[in-house]
């Protein structure tokens, strides 16, 4: 629309640009302070996360003196054991690229093979336009994206799905992002069997495991969130809990954290109504203790590496 | 003849970014965008056949336009309409249609009358087009 | 205010005793009264005789409209009298306005006879309005219960289904009553007809006068207008309509005319208000059992509803119309030639268009009315307007509305098929701007003359018309304006 050309229109070639006030302009900086505040650790992807920012932020800029490099390729690979962070960061990432204006509507669609690929013939590709449909303007992000391709069946028709995937990677920059994420090793061997995919993705962002501090540390602003609290005794315990259950099998990381404290959360109750009689108060409420954490079979089953989720 | 159905059809047609503008209007009040296309133009030919179900939770007009495109693809010489649908009550119905593609040859209607009592005549409206098999239409 | 404060005699052997009794005194006036869910709520601008107490007054006309007489009966007492009397609950003084108060009265639902207009207008402004201690008596707003709405049909088509039956959408319809109203002959008169629909309009429009004259009998009035409108069609390929006015002398010629109009094809039919309300529910019931559009001209309306201290608001006949079951109603233009507050105008809209409609002092809605499932009425816009105020005709009115450019099509300097599209490329430049996000009321003269460019007539009528405007006070405006609020 001719409304706003003006405002675009290129500055003298002399001109300055004040960067403090191009960064208050767009927002960029409270997103990136959201995304610091809301993930503990992850040193390394925030850092990733604030080089593409500084690129595209960048890259407007230039774009007003008529400078270009061609159209920035966005499509982006996170990989990551689970619960790494990746679907937040790719919430966050959305957030960034609306307020930069390389994504219209900044909303994530977040889908894995099962939305994407059919069962029969002629069944994949509107399923695969369908998810198109509602990610135009935003993020796609599919989960665990290997399971698209699967080598071992012929006929399988996850690779339509990704040849559409492709035009559109392509030919509609501007409308679609996509993000791919998955464990780091499968996400290799995938794009070693898909060329073309692997050729447009711009920006791989890989996802450490946390270690034991920061682990602790989620589980802290978790519960902070939930409005509960850990006395001094619950906080060894928890510290422990941590260690032993980070060697044992299907550690997911916060996602582990996270299904941990709702099971505290529920011994934790279960303590307070087993003691009938007694006067309750906020205190007892919101405190957990060490017995309601040292209940879990984590602690029970150490060394044996059977039970491993309660 | 220029067929006037439609909300714009005395407006120039409109440019794909004019038609992108009207989708997000659509979709900012919250209707659901659908497809239709015909070769007969009838002004009582209320079921044109859909292209798809309307879209439903649709963020952006771009996956409207991708549709729009196969649509035109695939029916080249058809009129091809544009409808919003509103779910709320009291409305459930249409909101906006707008034609987004018409033949480049349009040779309108036939107004036939048939002498009835008492100066009374009986009209039958047809379109030349539908004279033709469906194929050869326009 | 200053008051006797006569309050209910609750002795029974003093409340009968034979003889002239205050109103008040007779039970009429209870100000610890809840209105019910289910009582019919009016509410009156009185202006008392002088002496008169405004308590006094407001149990008065609550008397006279429900079931009082002059003296005490007896016979109330064969009668459940304490459910029958309406109740006047509150008064208080018109801001702005001395010796003007707004009594408000509860009727019981029992009052009233189910479904109809007539029985509910000869309770409500039956005999009151003629009563000696009141100089002036107007009412200003009913709350009709939904136990009561639902007793009627309304309106037999309503907004929704007139657009799916018209195939159109998404913008207001466009109008035009033919020209002159009075002398065409049958043949002349369809020719206006079929240049104006064939130009861009959808509609064509009967006047309220034109009936069955010398010069153009309703027959051949009727055979050259279908003539028209088929023609129009087929030219257009659009659907079009013209409303044929079979207003007449007795219901038994308004069916024969309506099943004339049936009988060639017409999509509408029109009545004017002038034939009573009960012609007019038959004609609606007509209307339903037949597929037809009802267009009612508000013929006669301004000899009771202009002035502000006598009379019927306007929003209140909009009310009952709904009820009654018409489809069109003319209710003001705002920038016409005719009568008309904006906000007032605004209240007779969303009476009209909403499901619902909340308190809205400044638009002269006193109650919260609910219509149940009742369906929409569409108002329609008539009498000195043109293309160059489709900006303000869009602010004003939105998009379900019927715009009629009389003059302003059938005065085109380039003819009457010119008129209607210069009328039609303005409202369909104006929807698309404003769809487009673009602020109307400021942008609108540029967005006509963006539009001008590719339309030729669209020129020729701004050049006409762009400047004329109609700017008198109104009389019959809002007693509440809107406070401006500390910043």
């Amino acid at each position: 629309m001719p409304a706003n050309e003006t405002s675009l229109q290129a500055p003298e070639a002399e001109s300055r640009i004040d960067i403090d006030a191009v960064l208050r302009e767009s927002r960029v900086e409270e997103v990136l302070e959201r995304l610091e505040r809301e993930l503990i650790g992850l040193r390394p992807v925030k850092t990733r996360i604030k080089e593409i920012a500084a690129l595209l932020l960048v890259d407007k800029l230039r774009g007003k003196f008529g400078l270009s490099a061609g159209p920035p390729s966005l499509h982006m690979c996170f990989t990551g054991n689970p619960g790494t962070g990746k679907t937040t960061v790719a919430l966050r990432m959305a957030e960034i690229l609306h307020v930069l204006g390389y994504s219209r509507k900044g909303h994530l669609v977040a889908v894995t093979r099962d939305d994407l690929v059919g069962q029969y013939i002629g069944h994949t590709a509107p399923k695969t336009r369908e998810v198109l449909k509602r990610a135009m303007g935003g993020v796609l992000f599919i989960d665990e994206a290997y399971y698209l391709y699967k080598p071992e069946n012929e006929r399988d028709y996850g690779q339509e799905a990704i040849e559409i995937l492709l035009q559109v990677m392509e030919n509609q920059r501007d409308d679609l992002v996509v993000i791919l994420a998955g464990y780091k090793d499968r996400m290799q061997r995938f794009f070693e069997s898909n060329p073309g995919l692997s050729s447009r993705i711009a920006h791989h962002i890989d996802f450490p495991d946390y270690n034991g501090e920061e682990l602790f540390e989620i589980a802290e602003l978790m519960l902070t969130d939930m409005q509960y609290q850990l006395n001094e005794e619950a906080r060894r315990a928890l510290v422990e809990y941590i260690t032993l259950r980070r060697g044992q099998p299907h550690f997911a990381n916060a996602r582990s954290i996270r299904n941990a404290l709702d099971r505290t959360r529920l011994r934790h109750a279960n303590r307070l109504f087993a003691n009938r009689g007694g006067v309750l108060t906020r205190e007892d409420l919101v405190t957990i203790s060490a017995e309601d954490i040292r209940a879990s079979r984590v602690f029970l089953s150490s060394g044996e590496g059977k039970r491993h989720e309660s | 003849m220029r067929l006037t159905q439609g909300t714009f059809s005395f407006l120039p047609d409109l440019s794909d970014d004019q038609i992108r503008a009207q989708i997000e209007y659509c979709l900012t009040n919250g209707w659901a965008v659908s497809l239709e296309y015909t070769d007969d133009p009838h002004p009582r030919n209320t079921y044109w056949e859909m292209y798809g179900n309307p879209m439903f939770d649709i963020k952006d007009a771009a996956g409207i336009m991708t549709e729009l495109q196969a649509c035109r693809k695939t029916f080249p010489r058809h009129y091809i309409k544009l409808n919003a649908f509103d779910s709320t009550r009291g409305v459930e119905s249409l909101k906006l249609s707008f034609i987004v593609q018409r033949p480049g040859q349009e040779p309108g209607f036939v107004l036939q009358r048939e002498e009835g009592k008492g100066r009374i005549q009986r009209y039958t409206l047809r379109a030349y087009a539908t004279q033709q098999p469906e194929n050869q239409r326009y | 205010m200053v008051s006797t404060r006569s309050s209910t005699v609750r002795d029974v052997s003093k409340r009968y005793q034979a003889g002239v009794m205050k109103y008040a005194q007779m039970g009429y006036w209870e100000p610890d009264y809840q209105p019910k869910e289910t009582d019919v709520l009016a509410m009156f601008r009185i202006t008392p005789q002088d002496g008169v107490d405004a308590e006094e007054a407001a149990a008065a006309v609550a008397g006279e409209s429900s079931t009082a007489t002059w003296t005490v009966v007896w016979t109330d007492r064969l009668t459940a009298s304490e459910a029958y009397r309406a109740k006047a609950y509150k008064v208080e003084s018109v801001p702005g306005s001395p010796g003007q108060y707004f009594a408000y009265i509860a009727y019981d639902l029992d009052l009233f006879e189910p479904g109809s207009i007539a029985n509910l207008t000869a309770s409500i402004i039956g005999n009151v309005f003629g009563f000696k201690p009141l100089k002036a008596l107007r009412l200003e707003d009913m709350r009709l219960p939904v136990a009561y709405v639902t007793t009627f049909d309304g309106p037999p088509t309503g907004i929704v289904v007139e657009r799916e039956r018209l195939d159109k959408f998404g913008r207001p319809l466009l109008g035009a009553t033919v020209k002159p109203k009075l002398g065409l002959s049958g043949k002349n008169y369809g020719r206006v007809v079929y240049e104006a629909l064939k130009g861009g309009l959808d509609f064509t429009k009967d006047d309220e006068n034109t009936n069955s004259q010398p010069f153009m009998h309703w027959r051949d009035r009727f055979l050259y207008c279908m003539e028209a409108v088929n023609h129009a069609q087929a030219t257009t390929g659009e659907i079009k309509g013209t409303y044929l006015n079979v207003t007449a002398a007795t219901m038994e010629d308004m069916y024969e005319r309506a099943e004339f109009a049936r009988e060639l094809g017409s999509n509408i039919v029109m009545i004017d208000l002038v034939i009573g309300y009960t012609a007019i529910q038959s004609m609606a019931k007509w209307c339903r059992r037949n597929d037809m559009i009802l267009h009612l001209h508000r013929a006669g309306h301004s000899t009771y509803t202009r002035q502000k201290t006598h009379g019927i608001s306007f929003r209140v006949i909009c009310k009952w119309m709904r009820l009654a079951g018409v489809d069109h109603i003319h209710a003001g233009t705002v920038v016409g030639k005719l009568e008309g507050d904006p906000f007032s105008v605004q209240g007779y809209y969303n009476v009209l268009r909403e499901m619902h409609n909340p308190v809205d002092l400044q638009r002269g809605l006193f109650f919260e009315q609910s219509w149940g499932g009742l369906r929409k009425v569409m108002p329609v816009a008539s009498g000195g307007i043109h293309a160059g105020q489709m900006h303000q005709l869009l602010s004003y009115f939105g998009d379900d509305v019927v715009l009629q450019f009389g003059g302003g099509t059938i005065g085109h300097p380039m003819g009457i098929a010119a008129g209607a599209t210069a009328n039609r490329v303005a409202l369909e430049a104006m929807v698309f701007a404003r769809n487009e996000g673009r602020e109307i009321w400021n942008e609108g003269p540029d967005i006509l003359v963006q539009a001008a460019r590719h339309c030729a007539p669209l020129k020729a009528a701004l050049d006409t018309w762009g400047e004329v405007s109609f700017n008198y006070a109104s009389t019959d405006t809002p007693d509440f304006v809107p406070t401006a609020t500390a910043a």
